[in-house]
């Protein structure tokens, strides 16, 4: 799936050299050169007011039946039309929206936690723990993602938990893989060295002194997770693997999939939304990696 | 460390990768509520108690659970996967009838997005700031964020619905009449939709990567040399760049074969493709235990091929490349 | 003689003239040749319909193998691999003989040990148990005779001997000793009785079909061949209908679909048929367990849903409604039954009477409808906004797959469901399975999930299925739909909108009782 395709390409680059005293405001300042970036945010910021504030000003309850089925975007007063059940997909939208991004955001911090603490303790300890760790990793980026979370999810209900669960356990390795290789280098930094030789046990070394300073990259990948955890969702649901109970973006394309021929809106609708969201989430990590990658500050 | 050792060594690998697979599969299944029993009796329109446990002495429910992934594990071994109760067939049969469907759009659409991908990426890099360029980014962009599935029924609504050029379903019409070369002819009409969705995630992917060893490579000494000799343009860009942008590029879609299986399954679904990933929805929504099982330990098998294949390919493009 | 032998001998006599002038009925000559592409939706899990139950595998199951009779569109029994067949006296044997000179696509001849052999695995082996239950023994006293002898007069037996319900299948093959229902020749190589022969079946792809140039009826079938595309996806059907690239498909039900094909000028889009199957799709309700084991909290319920609505803005006028567990098709449905057409304010009164008071956000208490499968979900997710109005919170319970829906339907561990479900002919075959006390039988789907018990329903169903007379099945059954529709064990909501597709090009199209899944040896293309 698309996820692991842009997750590849950051680590395709040679290891990222990181001065740790730069300050914030020039971070800024380069993330905010990038103009692409600075769209994708300010879209962001759109979806997201549109998504959370929205339901306030547009009260309608997505899951009424306000009008008859299929009413086309625009006409009788539904901006995005009505839905096979003629229910207010605007309304679906916002609180579609509001459920794909909290799913996107709890199975990026899923996948964040496992590959972390993998790729840390395999980068910090070296030797039989990272060679276990490494193959450990290996072992699930054999998995096929989707086929494998597609089980999970049937075997165990299609409950919001579950669909984030089993989205976060598939998608973890690209973090191990590029934490592993953050701690295999500032491990051997002077000052790591220095504290290591020192009494500080591993425990503070891991999350207090080598965990912030390798955090840059993670944060690019943990960006890129949570739009391919959206994006999987999506899948899932397109799938029928979906909780009827709580909308979701996916869960409206699923559920008016069988209607493409004479309600395609029904389906374009939040597809785009999915599109424009996962876009603006791709160019802000753009934006993130330019601002934290020095290197790429000299060309 | 010569070729063959390497590809031993990870073949050997491969395999203890493939039990654990095995191991982690069953397990899973075991651990989730309900069994093949219940299915079985449901389907036969209803048992009572005895004939429920019948079946699971039948089928070995009843035994603990190192005995039946002993037995499972055993059986594999002698290429066995089981029998679908749903199809009443060999799980093995079923997967082989269904592996080269999936295998034909798997593979086309990886060629497809590989070199697509690598000529744009190509191209891009010989104007950074020109419209290819552009056009390569906008692409990347769309491949990575549109969900798939809304890619192929968007084609399928304009190709197929509006523009009547593509068959709409399926992987071939037979009621085709002809020789070999007509029935390719037509799984290959069949095939252009799926294999450009499929394609269109990588798409994006691949051209990126190109884009920047190629600006690499471009800025290196020896193409610098070669065009001071003044070797034309051309020539530096295909002969000598290509080669190094092209590396990077197969490393990455090697790795990338779990995803494009994955991607393969939404494809099959939108475009109705007779392969694994079809199989794979009809086993999950009918609780076919064996297959589901056998899917997932095939698509392994196939993952960890590529992965290897990958590795050997490797070597001819760029010859530098030790193993690791 | 009894009223239905006296019923039987006239159809019998119609359907001789039928038989040896088969020209008559036609408008135009039908044309011999042809390749007819048909579009079926579902893979069947293989293709012997004696020991598998379902569309998926009739359809192409009825082309396989025969029947002893086949039905019109007006329920009427033909002959078919039976030339006649008599009822005695006191309705407890059934006398049938068999044409002459049929054999199986191997050469071997059809006998009446290959009927006595079809009739005992399906008995055994068929999930439909009720269809030849009370089958006592089949003598065959010659090879083109066979007596079947019941232990109480039958009503449903000759229902249960047309179509995919009674498909003859070679004893030379599988009298082999191995288990009927996982037979190899179940999917390959297989030997039928019918009009068509196997050629290719390719899972998820297609199954081809060719003439048996020796069928039994002299001149059939007209096609040279059928192939069946298999066709999960709705739309892609739809698309390839449009064309002209597929020519028939039958138990289409997509209402948009359906409607955007009507408008095609070289298509016939007919809800002809399907009377028979008898496709109903409803709400049933846990009797037993829970709130819904309230009669008045049932009422209530089928009060606010809102039928008309379902009917007009979800099914766009393409189905009919069921008011009872009878399809409308049928004989017996009693269209007099209280329908409970929308009242909320009656629901509200009547949730309010039985003390469910609301609470302060307006709500009275929860409850779970489970579905399925995908094609019954618009109507329980219906449920949540139009339960709301009556102050009932519900949860739309989704199972990821059949087996999890059957099991916890089976298991009565549930408050509501959407069903859709099968009458199979005779409401002996599929109805009171549904009704009947005695199938209350955990673990089992489409049993008496519902809990539902009462004495009087239970004699009725007892007396309608062992008498012939259609008049006195007719009473019986009207008191036995009056009951149910008080009592509420289910909401019925409609009848399922089964349509076949055809292209102007093909003649004959079928539209027996049996939709599609009958054979096609009188289809021809023009």
């Amino acid at each position: 799936m698309a996820e692991t395709a842009a997750t590849e390409d950051r680590t395709g680059q040679e290891p990222l050299e990181l001065k740790i005293t730069h300050p914030l405001s020039e971070m800024a300042t380069m993330f905010f050169a990038n103009h692409a970036a600075v769209a994708g945010l300010v879209l962001l910021i759109f979806i997201i007011l549109f998504t959370f504030l929205g339901p306030y000003i547009h009260t309608t309850d997505p899951f009424e039946m306000v009008w008859a089925p299929f009413s086309p975007p625009g006409e009788e007063g539904f901006l995005f039309g009505t839905d096979y059940l003629g229910r207010d997909i605007l309304a679906a939208m916002m609180v579609g929206g509001q459920v794909s991004m909290a799913i996107g955001l709890a199975a990026a911090v899923i996948s964040v936690v496992i590959g972390v603490t993998v790729g840390a303790f395999a980068g910090y300890y070296g030797g039989v723990i990272e060679e276990a760790l490494m193959r450990f990793t290996e072992f699930f980026q054999v998995l096929p993602t989707l086929l494998f979370s597609m089980v999970i999810v049937a075997l165990f209900g299609a409950t919001l938990l579950t669909v984030t669960m089993a989205i976060g356990v598939v998608s973890w390795t690209a973090v191990a893989r590029v934490t592993r290789s953050e701690f295999l280098r500032i491990r051997e930094l002077e000052y790591v060295a220095a504290a290591r030789s020192g009494s500080a046990r591993d425990g503070y070394l891991i999350f207090r002194v080598i965990l912030p300073n390798a955090l840059p990259p993670i944060i690019v990948q943990a960006n890129l997770m949570v739009g391919s955890a959206i994006l999987f969702e999506a899948a899932l649901s397109f799938l029928g693997l979906s909780d009827p109970n709580t909308m979701s973006w996916g869960q409206v394309i699923g559920s008016n999939r069988p209607y493409i021929l004479d309600a395609g809106f029904a389906v374009a609708i939040p597809g785009f939304a999915i599109f424009f969201t996962v876009l603006a989430i791709s160019l802000i990590g753009d934006g993130l990696n330019d601002a934290l990658n020095p290197k790429l500050r000299q060309r | 460390m010569g070729l063959w050792s390497t590809v031993a060594e990870r073949v050997g690998y491969g395999l203890l990768l493939l039990v654990a697979v095995l191991i982690l599969n069953f397990a899973l299944i075991s651990i989730a509520p309900g069994d093949i029993a219940d299915t079985i009796a449901g389907d036969m329109g209803g048992a009572d108690a005895s004939v429920i446990e019948e079946i699971r002495t039948r089928y070995g429910l009843d035994q603990p659970f190192y005995v039946q992934l002993w037995r499972y594990l055993s059986r594999v071994v002698q290429f066995d996967l089981g029998y679908s109760y749903f199809y009443n067939t060999p799980v093995t049969t079923l997967i082989l009838e269904k592996l080269p469907a999936t295998l034909l759009l798997v593979f086309s659409a990886q060629i497809l997005a590989v070199i697509t991908g690598t000529l744009l990426g190509v191209l891009a890099a010989k104007k950074p700031n020109g419209a290819v360029s552009l056009t390569v980014t906008f692409l990347s962009l769309f491949g990575f964020a549109a969900p798939v599935f809304w890619t192929g029924i968007l084609l399928i609504i304009l190709f197929v619905s509006i523009f009547p050029l593509f068959p709409v379903a399926g992987m071939m019409d037979v009621t085709v009449e002809g020789g070999f070369f007509v029935k390719t002819l037509d799984v290959l009409h069949h095939l252009v939709l799926p294999m450009i969705t499929l394609a269109s995630i990588f798409l994006a992917l691949y051209s990126r990567l190109a884009r920047a060893s190629m600006l690499e490579v471009l800025g290196a000494d020896y193409v610098r040399t070669a065009r001071a000799k003044g070797v034309p343009e051309r020539g530096v860009l295909y002969k000598h760049a290509l080669r190094n942008a092209l590396g990077p590029v197969v490393t990455v879609a090697g790795l990338q074969f779990s995803a494009v299986i994955s991607g393969a399954v939404v494809v099959e679904a939108v475009f109705s493709w007779p392969g694994l990933g079809t199989l794979a929805l009809q086993s999950i929504l009918a609780r076919d235990t064996p297959t589901i099982m056998g899917i997932l330990f095939f698509s392994s098998v196939v993952v960890i091929i590529f992965n290897i294949l990958t590795d050997i390919t490797l070597r001819f493009i760029d010859p530098r490349i030790k193993s690791g | 003689m009894s009223k239905f032998a006296r019923f039987l001998g006239g159809a019998a006599l119609a359907a001789t003239v039928v038989a040896t002038m088969p020209s008559a009925p036609f408008a135009e000559e039908p044309k011999r040749g042809g390749t007819l592409v048909q579009a079926i939706q579902n893979t069947p899990r293989h293709l012997n319909p004696a020991v598998q139950s379902g569309i998926a595998t009739g359809e192409p199951g009825t082309q396989l193998f025969a029947s002893l009779l086949r039905y019109d569109e007006s329920w009427t029994p033909e002959p078919y691999l039976a030339k006649s067949w008599e009822v005695s006296h006191d309705g407890l044997s059934v006398t049938l003989k068999l044409v002459e000179g049929a054999t199986f696509h191997d050469g071997h001849p059809i006998t009446s040990e290959d009927v006595a052999f079809s009739i005992e695995t399906v008995k055994a082996y068929h999930p439909f148990k009720s269809m030849f239950a009370p089958v006592e023994q089949v003598k065959t006293p010659d090879a083109h005779t066979v007596v079947v002898v019941l232990s109480q007069p039958h009503p449903a037996l000759l229902l249960a001997m047309s179509s995919q319900l009674l498909s003859i299948i070679p004893k030379h093959i599988y009298g082999d000793g191995q288990d009927p229902k996982t037979h190899p020749r179940n999917s390959e190589n297989v030997v039928g009785s019918g009009p068509f022969k196997l050629v290719e079946f390719k899972r998820d792809q297609h199954i081809i079909l060719e003439r048996y140039e020796n069928f039994f009826i002299k001149g059939r079938p007209y096609l040279d061949k059928i192939v069946m595309r298999i066709i999960k996806d709705g739309s892609a059907r739809t698309i390839a209908l449009d064309s002209g690239e597929f020519m028939l498909s039958g138990f289409e039900q997509t209402p948009r679909d359906l409607n955007r094909l009507k408008k095609n000028p070289n298509l016939n889009v007919s809800n002809e048929g399907y009377a028979a199957i008898g496709s109903i799709v409803w709400l049933a309700f846990n009797t037993k367990q829970g709130k819904t084991a309230d009669k008045a909290v049932r009422q209530a319920i089928s009060y606010a849903v809102d039928r008309n609505f379902i009917l007009k803005a979800l099914m766009l006028g393409t189905a009919k409604p069921a008011k009872t567990g009878i399809h409308p098709g049928s004989p017996f449905y009693d269209d007099s039954v209280n329908g409970y057409d929308v009242d909320l304010d009656k629901a509200n009164k009547l949730l309010d009477d039985a003390g469910y008071a609301k609470g302060s956000d307006g709500m009275r208490f929860g409850l779970t409808v489970d579905y399925g499968w995908a094609i019954v979900k618009p109507y329980a997710e219906y449920m949540k906004p139009q339960l709301k109005k009556i102050g009932i919170d519900v949860t739309v319970r989704a199972s990821a797959d059949f087996p999890t829906w059957a099991k916890r339907i089976s298991n009565h561990e549930f408050d509501m469901t959407m069903d859709n479900v099968f009458n199979w002919g005779d409401p002996v075959i599929g109805v009171h399975r549904t009704y009947d006390s005695d199938n209350i039988k955990k673990g089992v789907i489409w049993s008496n999930t519902q809990q539902y018990s009462n004495a009087r329903v239970d004699e009725l169903m007892k007396l309608a299925g062992s008498t012939y007379d259609l008049d006195e099945r007719k009473k019986y059954y009207a008191e036995f739909q009056q009951i149910l529709a008080g009592e509420l064990p289910i909401y019925w909501l409609f009848a399922g909108p089964y349509h076949t597709v055809a292209n102007k090009k093909v003649g004959n199209p079928p539209n027996s009782i049996w939709g599609t899944s009958a054979p096609l040896d009188r289809v021809y293309l023009k």
